[in-house]
């Protein structure tokens, strides 16, 4: 039996009268993998949360190595050995990788790092780190040594295999590369218990072999990770322990494997989940979209030395279809998109929709096409609007409730009413405003946005991310539904098993070149090699 | 094209039940967000108690500089309580007094309304000052060159003039809208810059320039035509209609902000650039827009200010409404409506301040004292306000 290195007894968390998590038991155990499933709203996040110590728990205690611990910040709990990557990037855009992961390495003490690359680190293993231990805060040095900085940056990331560019600016990288830099910041600091929030899900499957290599690296150092994940298939892979929460409470906890997916989704959702039902394709040869030699100019990143972020790309779409692009996250997936929509300028090439060239985005959702962007928080919602407001970003849904230029105030309310019941968005409230929303719900938002005016042509990016196992089915049936009324779908997805349960027609980008892999859907090897760009 | 059918079938399904349920913030936190939040709840299911957390703020604000205020006139070695009682009198004592505040109050109001919109664009529009000097040179030029072309006709004059004033600001403000969009410049370098050439061109127009009175007594333009005056509404009493203009302005324009679709472009922009771009929605048209319509309010601002009071261009015109009006825009949270009692507020710290001198004798540059004291407490409290929403 191992020591628990982190106990929940009866934690609570309350935020007026929701009780958000409800009397939950838990353990960690040193070397151990621990997952934990839920919905979204299910309470994982909260719970995260006052592990963390970003929120403070409303009841039950916290021990840490069997001593009871209070955390008032997450400086607290990261002076108990405890890193979290969040969901949502906690970076600096405007620095460097190397900068960053210096300011997670006790506020640009270099020096600590080091000791720790060397090795030495076993010596400090022994004992139990007190708070403020030398790589925390306390010991700071005025001068921020640059080079060392992203020497230790470089060296963390080959030691992990989480190849990054220490020198490029944050914001210059792609999301799932801004997710590397997260992950190897929680791992700067020596974390001996490490929260992931959803690591995977920017990953390609041979990226996720690699991370999990990695990960079994760190529980054979003896490091404990809580792992959240809506893929199953993920979790019975690597944990070793599984715990589901349900409406705050939890509802199991047992060895991996004691229960098969389908039982553990059972416990998730309280019910059966249904399989998407897909019938035959109904693909059209009336063209929607007709993309010829696009090529577009990318911002500087790893994965794309030439700067070209979309490379010579020639495609189309038909009525009734759906066309899925697979690939792995930053390979000019999200700027292919922004390109049709006519929010980047085009190096080459030429896009028409309907046949003819549109000018401006404006124009694009005029002939009626809908987009769900990749980074709902900066371009899919606006925080500090209401749910109802949110509702309504499209310029072309703005039209249809105002009169004169006049918002009407009786269909503004009719239909935020009618599409938070339709799409399950909760707290079912439209007065409330976006930034209060999970990011499931939010995501939901624009989804009801886009998909409810039935547009010709929905560009999806990424649509299910961040969605539960219901969000997601319920969206691919609204895909699919699409398909079926004869529209156009192009879904840009970077989950493989969306892109082929769902698509009449596989295309695979790699580093800005589009190959179409059609021929390929049965062979998730090829696929997968073609997605690493092995035979292009 | 959109399909109708859609459109048609949610109006009618829609409507259902749900509506009432009030929802608490959903954790501590997420209610203190909406306590910061810039919306309020006017345009929401308002309840009382959302009203009142929605003025937290402000209140918060006002109580913590007229306690820091009080602390400094005790050790000037006077009796704040004395002195602000002294205050209250000279602003809202008897109907004279408080119809002073009131014209005091109508510059902060215009200005105000400018920077208020500006930002709720994120616009940094520090250039309310020159726009306000732009549109009361507007003004001049029309009441003292123009009017006498056809006189005695103020019904068509004074419209033809403020209108002619707004345009002018509303130029001057496309300046640095057009710098931005093209050049992408600063709007806060470039608007301060500008304020600067704005006090310039008075001073050259009016110091030896083809504005300055016939007499070239002075550094002032001649008094402009009697039927391009604002007509007072009570004489001898100062109240004008200047003050009518600016109150309905400030209800037309949260109405715009708040129910059309061209405020809801606008508030777009401000709170997201990028989502608004993926709407659809052109930060660039706005921008334009929006700039225009600061710089028109502002330059109104300038000539009520010119037709109804002072009836003359003079060199330091304007004591720095246009500055001021960034702490009444932001005490009153960007909200127009809003904007109208913070500048009454404003306008009582004026007229209050003669009332301390008469009683208390109380020298006048506490009035400065305690606006600058509520602007520091404005901005410490957005700073607030922006570092906890980086937390959360």
């Amino acid at each position: 039996m191992k020591a628990n290195l982190l106990e929940l007894q009866n934690i609570t968390k309350t935020f007026g009268q929701l009780v958000a998590v409800d009397r939950v038991n838990f353990e960690l155990q040193a070397g151990e993998i621990h997952a934990i499933l839920g919905e979204n709203g299910a309470g994982k996040s909260t719970l995260m949360n006052l592990i963390y110590g970003l929120y403070q728990p409303s009841g039950g205690s916290l021990h840490v190595s069997g001593e009871s611990k209070v955390f008032a910040s997450p400086r607290d709990a990261i002076a108990n050995g405890i890193g979290m990557v969040h969901q949502h990037f906690m970076l600096i855009e405007n620095l460097t990788v190397a900068e960053n992961i210096a300011l997670s390495l006790g506020q640009l003490d270099v020096e600590s790092g080091r000791t720790w690359l060397e090795g030495k680190e076993e010596a400090r293993r022994e004992e139990v780190p007190p708070p403020h231990s030398s790589h925390l805060p306390g010991r700071q040095s005025f001068w921020f040594k640059k080079a060392e900085a992203v020497e230790i940056t470089e060296a963390l990331s080959q030691r992990f295999g989480l190849a990054v560019d220490a020198r490029a600016l944050v914001r210059t990288l792609s999301v799932g590369l801004k997710q590397r830099v997260e992950i190897l910041k929680a791992l700067a600091v020596d974390a001996r218990m490490l929260i992931l929030d959803e690591p995977t899900a920017v990953l390609s499957p041979q990226e996720v072999d690699g991370f999990f290599t990695i990960l079994r690296k760190l529980q054979a150092d003896g490091r404990a990770i809580i792992f959240i994940s809506h893929k199953m298939k993920e979790v019975l892979n690597i944990s070793d322990r599984i715990t589901v929460l349900r409406r705050g409470k939890k509802v199991y906890v047992g060895k991996t494997g004691e229960l098969t997916s389908r039982e553990l989704a059972r416990e998730m959702l309280g019910e059966e989940v249904a399989e998407v039902k897909r019938k035959e394709s109904h693909a059209t040869t009336d063209v929607v979209l007709q993309i010829s030699g696009l090529t577009v100019q990318g911002s500087s990143g790893v994965s794309n030395p030439s700067h070209l972020a979309v490379a010579d790309v020639s495609m189309e779409t038909y009525r009734g279809e759906i066309v899925g692009i697979a690939g792995v996250d930053g390979n000019g997936q999200r700027e292919l998109a922004e390109a049709i929509m006519g929010l980047r300028q085009l190096a080459a090439g030429k896009i028409e929709i309907l046949g003819t060239a549109p000018r401006g985005t404006k124009e694009i959702r005029q002939r009626g096409v809908g987009y769900i962007p990749e980074d709902r928080q900066t371009m899919g919602v606006i925080a500090s609007f209401s749910i109802a407001e949110n509702l309504l970003l499209s310029v072309t849904r703005l039209v249809d409730v105002a009169k004169w230029g006049v918002i009407d105030g009786k269909t503004k309310q009719a239909l935020s009413e009618h599409l938070v019941t339709e799409y399950d968005i909760r707290p079912p409230n439209a007065h409330m405003p976006a930034e209060a929303l999970s990011g499931g719900n939010q995501q939901k938002v624009v989804l009801a946005r886009e998909i409810s005016p039935n547009p010709e042509l929905l560009i999806a990016v990424n649509p299910t991310r961040g969605l539960d196992i219901s969000a997601a089915h319920y969206v691919h049936q609204n895909l699919l539904a699409q398909r079926d009324r004869k529209k156009s779908v192009l879904l840009i997805s970077t989950e493989l098993d969306e892109v082929l349960q769902l698509s009449d027609r596989i295309y695979v980008m790699s580093r800005g070149k589009l190959i179409e892999a059609t021929p390929h859907r049965d062979d998730i090897t090829a696929l997968g090699l073609l997605m690493t760009g092995e035979n292009s | 094209m959109l399909d109708k059918d859609g459109k048609v079938e949610e109006k009618k399904k829609g409507g259902k039940e749900l509506a009432g349920k009030k929802e608490r913030g959903k954790d501590g936190k997420r209610s203190w967000a909406s306590l910061l939040s810039t919306q309020p709840p006017i345009f929401q299911s308002a309840k009382l108690f959302d009203y009142l957390r929605w003025m937290a703020a402000p209140a918060l604000i006002l109580g913590s500089a007229f306690v820091t205020n009080g602390i400094i006139m005790l050790l000037c070695g006077y009796n704040p309580l004395e002195a602000y009682a002294a205050a209250i009198g000279g602003a809202f004592g008897t109907g004279r007094k408080f119809g002073e505040t009131l014209v005091k109050s109508t510059p902060f109001l215009m200005t105000g309304l400018s920077v208020a919109i500006a930002f709720r664009c994120g616009i940094w529009n520090i250039g309310a000052e020159g726009q306000f000097l732009v549109g009361a040179l507007g003004a001049t030029w029309f009441g003292t060159k123009v009017a006498v072309l056809f006189p005695a006709q103020p019904w068509l004059a004074v419209p033809l003039c403020l209108g002619i004033a707004g345009f002018a600001g509303g130029i001057w403000g496309l300046l640095p809208a057009i710098l931005k969009v093209t050049r992408g410049v600063n709007e806060v370098i470039s608007t301060i810059m500008l304020n600067y050439v704005a006090i310039h061109l008075v001073s050259l127009m009016v110091d030896g320039g083809p504005l300055q009175e016939a007499a070239k007594r002075g550094p002032q333009s001649d008094r402009i035509a009697e039927w391009v005056f604002l007509p007072r509404l009570l004489p001898p009493h100062r109240i004008h209609l200047g003050i009518g203009i600016a109150v309905a302005l400030a209800v037309v324009l949260t109405f715009i902000l708040f129910r059309t679709t061209f405020g809801y472009q606008l508030r777009a922009v401000g709170e997201s650039a990028s989502a608004a771009e993926a709407a659809g929605i052109s930060s660039v048209q706005n921008t334009l827009r929006v700039f225009f319509i600061s710089g028109a309010l502002a330059g109104l601002g300038g000539a009520i200010e010119l037709t109804a009071l002072a009836r003359r261009l003079f060199l330091n015109f304007s004591p720095g409404y246009g500055y001021t009006a960034i702490a009444v825009a932001l005490l009153a949270k960007l909200h127009p409506l809003v904007t109208v009692a913070a500048a009454l507020l404003f306008g009582a710290l004026t007229t209050g301040s003669y009332g301390m001198q008469r009683e208390v004798g109380i020298s006048d540059k506490v009035t400065l004292v305690m606006q600058a004291t509520i602007l520091l407490f404005v901005i410490g409290y957005s700073s607030v306000q922006f570092f906890r929403k980086r937390v959360s």
